[in-house]
């Protein structure tokens, strides 16, 4: 699933910042269709802020993010709208609608999105919960979830329109290593079946090596990407003696 | 026991002789005793003898640590003696080297410019914001009348009897208890000029104008201000507000519109009640003080008209508007942390009263001049 097809997501020239505080900059890298791509680094180092760019819930103060062609930092009105409607992000704790259940936390979306009835919305959520193993609590309340439960239940309500891309902000941080390896375990499922493209967050090394296509490492301190490529590789052949160092650290 | 020897060995030299155990207990005792020693002599060379140290835990080492930071100071030298290797190891972990200074506050003068400077800033860019999350609301309110398919009803229900029908008892109470003094207040001064009727006139006039509304206002932003702006801080917390935009749904729309409607709905209503039972506390007054009910009743009736009811309950749709939009604000506003929740519900409020009375006080200059 890797190698000759277009990028669907292009990062050019992308400089992010808090204030007057720099956080990365000239950032440049492509995600490729269907590929599970993965933004590494040490804490603090700027991934989640990095994915919530990309996710149009930031501006960069400099460049571009191109998600199938469109620019997202410009977009506006019902060209973001179209974006947004081919991505599907998870966030950290999940970011369940506390006052709803789980059907009717996908049904909204759904609801925003097109005219279905509400069987027909009901019907595709109890799908998407299934997928993630959920189907049997899908009266539940977010509350009375596990912390894995809730971000499986998030992932579900992030296909709900069955998107191109899935972003993943630390899927496996706070979870049981079974469990986290069970997460890993859907993501491989969904990539293979339904062609999902994935940008993950994470520092978690066993699930590199299980899901990555690609990686990218970002650094602190040089405030750039100091390492692309396969997991494998950059642990064996890297140049930088630290990058080597991160993936064998218990890979 | 545990002690502490000193002993001068010669001119620039100290010794310390510390036996027994150095636990927190024992140190916070020989602290103070052993550096003020140390600053007294201000030693060349001092001497530790921890041999007789059979125990020793981070506030012996800290004493240690303490001692050997001041001779450095000083520009004097420490041996310790004796220590037992094991406890030695451990002061070497724990030594903390040279540590970088803090750096130095600025003069209270400085400080107190900066202070004005960045508060002055704030304030600019707090007002700003207001009124472009003013206008925002109005588009899309304006949005919502035009369409309003994309109403979420069932949520504006929920909040308009959270909002609404939970606080007629609390207004009504406050609006009884009002009328009750105000009446109560006048009748005193009024029976001086024999004028005690009139005391329906004023109770009825200044509830149905100014007092009703506001006080209603203050209910609302209290009860429900505050609330909206809890709600939708701690789904800003959670992140459920970037979930809504990243899903390609308006939070303003999805969560403000809702709140405004339903405040906007409930603040006429609300007054209502609150003047009805303001003036059976005056009602009440009067009857005791030796009016006939029908009397209070034709007094009151002919005190206000139509002009005074609808211009009070005019007030309370600009009240409630502000109130939640305000409300909404502060939540969405809320930044990271424990306390950021509690300090947007303390925001919403206190702006929220302040809009209120701002707001009033140009209702007035207003019907002065068009001569409500």
């Amino acid at each position: 699933m890797e190698g000759s097809s277009e990028p669907i997501i292009r990062v050019e020239d992308v400089t992010v910042a808090y204030g007057d505080s720099v956080v990365l900059k000239d950032l440049n890298f492509q995600v490729k269709h269907g590929e599970v791509f993965i933004i590494l680094g040490g804490s603090g180092c700027g991934k989640s802020t990095l994915l919530k760019h990309m996710i149009s819930l930031h501006s960069p103060v400099k460049g571009k993010i191109l998600i199938d062609g469109v620019d997202i930092v410009t977009a506006e009105g019902s060209e973001l709208r179209e974006i947004l409607r081919k991505i599907g992000v998870m966030y950290q704790n999940g970011a369940l609608f506390g006052s709803m259940n789980l059907i009717d936390n996908i049904c909204l979306v759904l609801e925003e999105f097109t005219d279905l009835p509400r069987d027909a919305t009901e019907t595709i959520a109890l799908m998407k919960l299934n997928v993630v193993g959920l189907a049997d609590s899908a009266h539940k309340m977010p509350s009375e979830l596990s912390g894995g439960m809730k971000k499986r239940a998030a992932i579900a309500r992030a296909m709900a329109l069955d998107p191109e891309i899935l972003f993943l902000d630390e899927p496996s941080a706070g979870l049981d290593p079974v469990t986290s390896a069970q997460l890993d375990d859907l993501i491989l499922e969904l990539s293979r079946s339904l062609k999902i493209t994935f940008v993950v967050v994470t520092h978690e090394l066993p699930s590199i090596f299980t899901v990555a296509d690609r990686v990218i490492m970002l650094d602190k301190n040089t405030k750039t990407i100091i390492a692309t490529g396969k997991p494998g590789e950059l642990r064996d052949k890297s140049d930088n003696p630290w990058v080597r160092q991160f993936f064998n650290r218990q890979g | 026991m545990t002690s502490i020897d000193y002993q001068m060995l010669d001119k620039s030299r100290l010794k310390l002789v510390i036996n027994g155990k150095l636990d927190a207990e024992n140190t916070s005792r020989l602290w103070t005793q052993a550096l003020r020693k140390v600053g007294e002599t201000e030693p060349q060379m001092l001497v530790v003898d921890a041999a007789g140290v059979d125990y020793c835990d981070g506030a012996g080492m800290a004493l240690l640590l303490q001692l050997q930071a001041t001779q450095q100071r000083n520009a004097g030298q420490i041996q310790i003696e004796g220590l037992r290797s094991e406890f030695e190891q451990l002061l070497a972990l724990f030594d903390p080297g040279k540590v970088s200074e803090p750096e130095p506050r600025a003069s209270s003068f400085v400080r107190l410019a900066e202070g004005v400077g960045q508060t002055a800033v704030r304030l600019l860019q707090d007002f700003t914001e207001q009124v472009s999350f003013t206008g925002e609301l109005f588009v899309k309110l304006l949005g919502t009348v035009t369409r309003p398919g994309s109403l979420r009803l069932t949520d504006t229900f929920l909040i308009a009897e959270k909002a609404g029908a939970d606080a007629v008892g609390i207004t009504a109470l406050l609006g009884f208890l009002i009328g009750l003094i105000l009446a109560f207040q006048s009748a005193i001064a009024m029976r001086k000029f024999g004028a005690e009727i009139f005391v329906a006139d004023l109770v009825t006039i200044s509830l149905f104008r100014e007092l009703g509304p506001l006080l209603t206002a203050f209910v609302l932003a209290s009860r429900s201000g505050s609330a909206f702006a809890a709600e939708l801080g701690t789904m800003k917390v959670n992140e459920e507000i970037d979930a809504l935009t990243t899903m390609g749904i308006d939070p303003v729309r999805f969560l403000a519109i809702p709140r405004v409607i339903a405040a906007v709905a409930v603040m006429p209503l609300l007054t209502m009640f609150n003047n009805l039972f303001g003036l059976i506390g005056c009602g009440l007054v009067m009857i005791s003080v030796g009016f006939a009910p029908i009397a209070v009743i034709n007094q009151i009736q002919q005190a206000v008209g139509l002009g005074d009811l609808f211009g009070g309950l005019a007030k309370t749709l600009v009240f409630g508007m502000l109130i939640a939009g305000i409300g909404c604000l502060r939540g969405l506003q809320t930044g990271t942390g424990a306390s950021a929740v509690g300090d947007s519900a303390t925001r919403a409020v206190v702006s929220g009263i302040i809009a209120i009375v701002l707001a009033d006080g140009v209702f007035a200059v207003v019907y002065y001049f068009l001569g409500i």
